[in-house]
């Protein structure tokens, strides 16, 4: 099991209130292979450095995944072929991070 | 010889202590506003001799830019001069 965490950046022409849920049925896979969903996170509608597909504008969703790299690479895979999906993009992150990043919050 | 001399006698340039004594261990692509205070306004990355940060932060901020900038947090380029 790894610790992943994972961006997603949805069309802007969807609803805000939509998208947990709709995350929630990619977040399936991850669940039935035993993994773990630990935080998600949707920013909301923010704004492009540049278009993407035209849009200037992306709805950021940030998910903490623990799971395997198959599972995690098979959703990828099926957020790729969602058409309301703008981009993705998985990193991994070393476990200890987490609370170096919170120190870093709150200065 | 008397170059040399120029450069011993110069004030050794005063060092810009790393921006990182703000209390920042590990540089996250999410905080753009750090970020941001690491490109040019053509949103280049800037060079070490002008951040003034350690080899280990520079690279750090490099890849943590460079992530930013495909998740469109940050441009490649913007031509707003």
């Amino acid at each position: 099991m790894r610790h992943y965490e994972m961006v997603v950046i949805l069309e802007p022409s969807l609803d805000e209130r939509t998208v947990a849920p709709s995350l929630e049925t990619f977040l399936n896979v991850i669940r039935t292979d035993g993994g773990t969903v630990e935080n998600v996170e949707v920013w909301g509608r923010r704004r492009l450095a540049y278009e993407i597909e035209k849009n200037a504008e992306g709805i950021y969703a940030v998910l903490d995944v623990n799971c395997e790299p198959a599972t995690i690479k098979e959703m990828d895979r099926q957020l790729a072929l969602n058409e309301s999906v703008l981009r993705t993009k998985v990193m991994r992150r070393d476990p200890n991070a987490g609370a170096r990043r919170g120190k870093a919050g709150a200065s | 010889m008397a170059g040399r001399a120029a450069r011993v006698g110069r004030p050794p340039k005063k060092k810009a202590n790393p921006l990182h004594a703000r209390g920042i261990g590990t540089v996250d692509w999410k905080d753009t506003a750090l970020l941001r205070t690491f490109v040019s306004d053509r949103g280049k990355i800037r060079s070490r001799r002008v951040t003034g940060l350690t080899g280990q932060q520079q690279r750090q901020v490099a890849t943590a830019i460079k992530t930013a900038r495909e998740m469109a947090l940050l441009p490649y380029t913007s031509t707003a001069r």
